[in-house]
């Protein structure tokens, strides 16, 4: 980082945090401070539940995913819109006529209060083991790219969210929100532009869709259908929409976004806003990741992008194993470059003949670049003893901070600083309501002034800020269990779905087979995830159904009148 | 709270319907991007 980067990143976040500061100024009751007393406009909403959803690692890793696999990513934001429109035309009218503040106390005025608690609890466990995670995800890549402290990293991201988080509650939070989606699109947009100008002199940027697309790198759409297969269109279509209606429709972390909306209209327009802006947000910067890759067709990439492991290989001890994979990558490298530009000039003359020849020498020194990759890979996994080893997340920083010019990569940073800050604010706000509507002002103390819960939620948001950091501040123990607790939201999702259907669209239903469905579709998921190898992104589905067989079935034996009509 | 209609298209099943259109029409036209450089 040279003095402009600095003044970049520490100019961006000081706007940000004033800016939050300044915009969550008057939130002085409870329905303030928790709904932004009601009077979000729909653009804002919609940016910040894009902000939400869009992690630092998201960011990271999307451009990384696409240089190593392509851009089948995509596929999994397919579902996204169908459940919106699902959303907009269900859940959004009940919960705004039901008058909640979370999407749990619904349940108690449609079913009764066990469900509504056994919902809640779903939620702070699923969410608060996830929380720590947004922020010490991206710490341990700037640590590694930089060579940062990931614990002091944590510790001002999470200081920086904490102060206007907790002033101003979710006004502050949607709109920081706001301006931190704006730098990250405003990032990605000038570190595109900055990689295709990076391309060689003779290799233009139809040169480089093309080449990208003959190693299978503009793989967008898989037509194939596969339960074991994480991306194809199915499974986006069907498993990424029950996800998308899990998360949006039943997650507080998204559910108080639009429930902060000024109107029904408003609320409905921000859903339908993010259904139609997020795949396209999510093809570029997926195609920021494939063209990453063809700059390092040009430009001699290291062997593996984590530049502790490549220093650990390069070293004394694993020299001599080292030593063919890297003459192999060396050579594969020189032999993949030429072919990539005798390909593009055979494509520019139209010549059929020299662009077969080229191609398959392409897509040969491709496969055995991958092979060099997957041999150091191993190597590394070897010496350390570590499984899964993967150099994805470092893929798209290593880029910015070697090519990109000073200010351009403080700027970038900055995006990354935004992503984790917006992702944890969100998570600490509704963790914060949760606990004070469904759990405070329910169980513990039913009938304060507003004044009284105005400071518990104050005091509740600075809670769990505060438990965000220190959780981050150990993330580096729990080592592998990090992917089990990103693993988790699958794990809940689908039953947490499940009674909402119920509570939705089943008029027959009683809180016991809805208390009921929700243990039964949790003990359906944690058997798919134990003794079967379908794809996480099916346990929704399979979970929802469970809940909404067993509700229906029990509550055919022990029916009771509905205490709120259903949609 | 009353639901008021959309500001554009006149009814919200007009607005869900064209968002499910742009879908439709984004995945094909991902799929052609993908064919086409493949």
């Amino acid at each position: 980082m040279r003095p402009l980067d600095w003044v970049v990143l520490c100019g961006t976040l000081a706007f940000i945090v004033s800016y939050g500061l300044y915009k969550g100024r008057g939130s002085n009751t409870m329905k303030k401070y928790l709904l932004a007393g009601k009077t979000m406009p729909w653009y804002a909403m919609a940016l910040s539940i894009m902000a939400t959803q869009a992690s630092a690692v998201t960011f990271i890793s999307t451009t990384g995913q696409a240089y190593v696999d392509g851009m089948r990513f995509v596929q999994f934001y397919f579902g996204l819109p169908v459940a919106m429109v699902i959303l907009s035309a269900t859940a959004v009218p009940l919960f705004h006529r039901a008058n909640v503040y979370t999407a749990y106390e619904y349940l108690e005025k449609r079913f009764d209060a066990k469900t509504r608690a056994l919902a809640s609890l779903v939620f702070l466990i699923q969410r608060g083991l996830a929380v720590g995670i947004s922020l010490y995800a991206p710490a341990i890549v700037l640590s590694v790219i930089f060579g940062w402290p990931d614990r002091l990293t944590t510790l001002v991201m999470g200081a920086l969210v904490t102060i206007y988080t907790v002033t101003g509650g979710i006004k502050a939070v949607t709109w920081t929100d706001v301006q931190q989606m704006l730098i990250i699109l405003f990032g990605l947009l000038v570190a595109f532009v900055l990689i295709i100008r990076l391309l060689p002199a003779g290799v233009s940027f139809t040169d480089a869709v093309y080449l990208a697309g003959a190693v299978g790198k503009l793989n967008a759409v898989d037509l194939k259908f596969d339960w074991n297969n994480r991306y194809n269109l199915w499974s986006g279509l069907i498993g990424g929409g029950f996800l998308a209606l899990s998360y949006f429709g039943c997650d507080q972390s998204q559910v108080q976004r639009y429930l902060t909306g000024k109107s029904i209209a408003q609320s409905k327009l921000s859903l339908l806003f993010t259904a139609m802006a997020k795949i396209p947000m999510q093809f570029f910067i997926l195609f920021v990741g494939a063209m990453v890759f063809v700059f390092f067709l040009f430009e001699r990439p290291p062997l593996l992008f984590q530049s502790v492991a490549m220093e650990e290989l390069q070293s004394a001890g694993a020299r001599t194993q080292y030593a063919p994979i890297h003459a192999r990558f060396e050579q594969a490298f020189e032999q993949r470059k030429t072919a990539a530009l005798d390909l593009a000039e055979a494509r520019r003359a139209d010549d059929h003949a020299k662009r077969a020849a080229s191609l398959e020498r392409f897509r040969q020194a491709q496969q055995e670049i991958n092979g060099a990759r997957a041999e150091g890979t191993d190597l590394f996994q070897h010496m350390h003893g570590e499984k899964n080893f993967n150099d994805t997340n470092y893929i798209f920083l290593s880029f910015v901070t070697r090519y990109l010019p000073a200010g351009v990569v403080g700027l970038l940073i900055a995006v990354i600083f935004a992503a984790a800050m917006s992702s944890s604010s969100g998570e600490v706000n509704s963790l914060a309501t949760v606990t004070v509507i469904d759990v405070y002002r329910r169980h513990i103390h039913p009938n304060a002034t507003d004044h009284h819960y105005l400071w518990v939620s104050r005091l509740a948001t600075a809670f769990w800020a505060g438990y965000a950091v220190f959780f981050a501040q150990y993330a580096k123990k729990l080592g592998s269990l990090i992917e089990a607790v990103n693993l988790l939201g699958s794990l809940f999702y689908g039953s947490l779905l499940g009674v909402f259907v119920l509570a939705f669209w089943f008029r027959r239903v009683s809180g016991t087979g809805a208390f009921l469905g929700m243990l039964a579709g949790e003990a359906a998921i944690f058997w798919a995830y134990w003794f079967t190898g379908i794809s996480f992104l099916w346990y929704n589905v399979i979970g929802c159904v469970v809940v909404i067989a067993t509700g229906l079935v029990v509550s055919w034996f022990r029916p009771s009148p509905p205490k709120l009509a259903p949609a | 709270m009353p639901d008021e209609p959309p500001p554009f298209l006149g009814t919200w099943p007009r607005v869900y319907t064209v968002v499910l259109v742009y879908l439709a029409a984004l995945i094909a036209l991902f799929y052609a991007f993908t064919r086409y450089f493949s």
